[in-house]
Parts: C-alpha cells; structure tokens; sequence
C-alpha cells in the first residue's frame, strides 16, 4: 500500500515536472501570438491613418516619372517635359514603413494601455478633420474675417482636448471593446476623406 | 526586357500583362466571394436545410491564398497602372471621361486600405472555426471582397476606354 502511494506520487511528480515543461513554450507561443496580433491589428489601423494623412498633404517617400523612366527622392513634380509624375508608390511605401514602426512600437506598449492610446490617436485622426471641414464652412459663411480657421493647424487644439476627453471618459472595457472595430472604422473614414477630395472629378 | 522585346512587341507585352491581370482579378474575385458568401450565411444547420450541403464548399478557399492572390494582383496593377498613367489617362482626360478618372482615382486608396488589413485578415483566419475576432473577421473578409468587386468593376471601364479588346 505504501509502496503504491509512493509510485504515484513520483508518477504524479513527474507529470507536474512534464506540464511544466510543455507550458514554458506554451507561453512563449501565446506571447508571440499576442505580439503578433498587436501587430497586426496595430499596423492595419496606422496604416489608414497615414496614408490618407500622407496623400492629403503629398508627402510621398518618392516620385516615378513614367514618361522618362526615371525616380526622384520625396516629391518632385519634375518638368513638364518629363510627363505626369507619380506620387502613389511613394504614398504606399512611406505609410507601410511607418505603421510598420507604429505596430512594433505597440508591441512594446503594456497591453493595457493600448486599447486607449488606440482610441486617443483615432478619435484625435478623426476629429482634426471634421473641424477643419467646419473651419473652411465658418469661413465660407461667416460675415467677419475667419481667415485663420483655413490653417490646417487651427483645429489642432481642439481636436487635441477632444481626444485627451474622449479617452478620458471612455471605459477600459469599452476602449478594449472596440480596439478591432477601428480596423474597419479608419479605412472606412480615410477613403470618405479621400473619395470626397475626389468630388471634383464628379462634378464636373 | 529587351531580349524580351525581341521576340513580342512591347504593345503586346502591355496587353499580355493587361490579361494576367484580369485573370488573377477573376481568381481572386471567386475566392474572396466565395469566403464573403460564407462567413455572410448563416451557420450550418445540423442536418439537412437548403445550406447545409454547401457549406463545405463555400468556406474553401484559404485566407493564405487569398493573401497571395491579392498581393500578386495588387503587384501586377501597380504595373500595368505605369502604362495607365501615360497612355490611357492622358487621353481620357482629353475625352473629358471624368467620372471614369475619378473612379479609378478612388480605386487606387480603395486598393491601398485593403492592402493594409490583408495582415490582420490573414492573422484572423489563423483559426476560422475560433469564436475570437468572429464578427471583425467577417466585416474585413467583406470589405476586403467590396475593395475587389469595386476594382474589378472599374478596371474593367478603364480597359473598355483603352485597353485589350478595345
């Protein structure tokens, strides 16, 4: 009888010492799979972001000019002998590097934390904007002089506060609630800015 | 190349890639809809219902081939679209073909936006049988087909304006 408990405690000994051993590169594949998933998700986000930030404001990392074969560093429109040039690959390129930096940056980001900062520079993206779309209609409309309000960087305070608020006042549980949502919320948003710099197109 | 040139002309070159293009357009549109069909049904029944036997069929192709499908396509269109910017838009624009100009404006950052969700897509059908990310897979699996049937439709009247066939 004693000899048998003795077994299976020594059987039982050397199954917590088996677990234990396979846990260790359980964890280790969980960890990676998190990083990885904060990646992603990460990447998908800032991705929307700046390249609808880097096409707004023509900040591409080159310029091909099809007509002559030929590539410049950052934007160059070039001559207009040397034909149209072409911003797109260099808009492309310089978003996928970025939100490369931004996604690898987040893996370092406590886990906790990140669902707000999410919701702070996305709220922040969105809101810069809308109130700079409203700043252009105060001035369109207004009677007085609202020259001002045709600076990008005018709505930046406001847009700033109304981040910092938003993200405030939202809740972990909410923030972390819709920490995936933004991957459909901020293509969808960049490509309503950029469809309607386009309207030009449709109404002529 | 000009080994290449020796043998085809550089016209038919273009229209040769124009056609690889349309091809994988059309793989990839079956593919992407065929997943957007199935993560869209509902859940299988237990036996039998009017789903039932093709549910199999509808969650076939792999979101890995998709990737690959998309990023090839997407590789192959920045190609081709050199030769869009100087040879068809040019005289599009001439034409005054505004509505087809814009649209294929807006394909570019429609294109681009699928791009950037194609590595989480792919991270989300890692397991596609787990409830994880379920209602986020499916919406990207559905935008990402929006992002093809949107690319194909315009594509396809930029190639009518000029292009193989045309």
């Amino acid at each position: 009888m004693t000899q048998t408990l003795d077994i299976s405690e020594r059987v039982a000994h050397l199954e917590r010492a088996r677990a234990a051993t396979a846990a260790a590169p359980a964890r280790t594949t969980t960890a990676r799979s998190g990083k990885l998933e904060t990646f992603v998700i990460t990447f998908g986000i800032a991705y929307a972001i700046l390249y609808t930030l880097f096409e707004r404001w023509n900040w591409p990392l080159f310029t091909y000019h099809p007509a002559v074969n030929h590539l410049d560093l950052f934007r160059a429109p070039g001559v207009p002998e040397d034909g149209p040039p072409m911003f797109w690959y260099g808009w492309v390129v310089l978003s996928g590097i970025a939100a490369a930096v931004v996604g690898t940056i987040a893996t370092a980001v406590p886990k906790q934390w990140l669902p707000r900062a999410t919701v702070f520079f996305c709220v922040l993206a969105a809101l810069w904007p809308i109130l700079y779309a409203l700043g252009l209609y105060i001035d369109q409309e207004a009677s007085f002089n609202a020259e001002f309000l045709r600076s990008v960087w005018t709505p930046a305070i406001p847009a700033l506060v109304g981040a910092a608020a938003v993200t405030y006042w939202a809740s972990p549980q909410g923030a972390q609630h819709i920490w995936t949502g933004w991957l459909l919320i901020m293509p969808i948003g960049g490509l309503a800015i950029l469809g309607y710099s386009l309207l030009t197109y449709f109404t002529r | 190349m000009d080994v290449l040139f020796s043998v085809i002309s550089i016209q038919t070159f273009w229209k040769i890639l124009l056609f690889l293009h349309f091809a994988v357009a059309v793989a990839l549109l079956a593919a992407i809809t065929l997943q957007a069909a199935a993560v869209l049904l509902p859940a299988p029944q237990a036996a039998g219902g009017p789903i039932g036997p093709f549910r199999p069929l509808l969650s076939a192709p792999s979101a890995t081939l998709i990737v690959i499908l998309y990023v090839v396509q997407a590789l192959l269109g920045a190609w081709v679209y050199v030769k869009y910017r100087t040879y068809v838009r040019i005289p599009m624009e001439g034409l005054r073909h505004w509505w087809t100009v814009g649209a294929f404006e807006l394909k570019e950052h429609v294109v681009t936006m699928g791009l950037a969700l194609l590595p989480a897509y792919w991270f989300f059908w890692r397991e596609p049988s787990s409830g994880d990310h379920a209602t986020i897979r499916k919406w990207i699996t559905v935008f990402l087909a929006f992002t093809v049937w949107y690319s194909l439709a315009v594509g396809h009247v930029a190639n009518d304006f000029r292009g193989v066939g045309s």
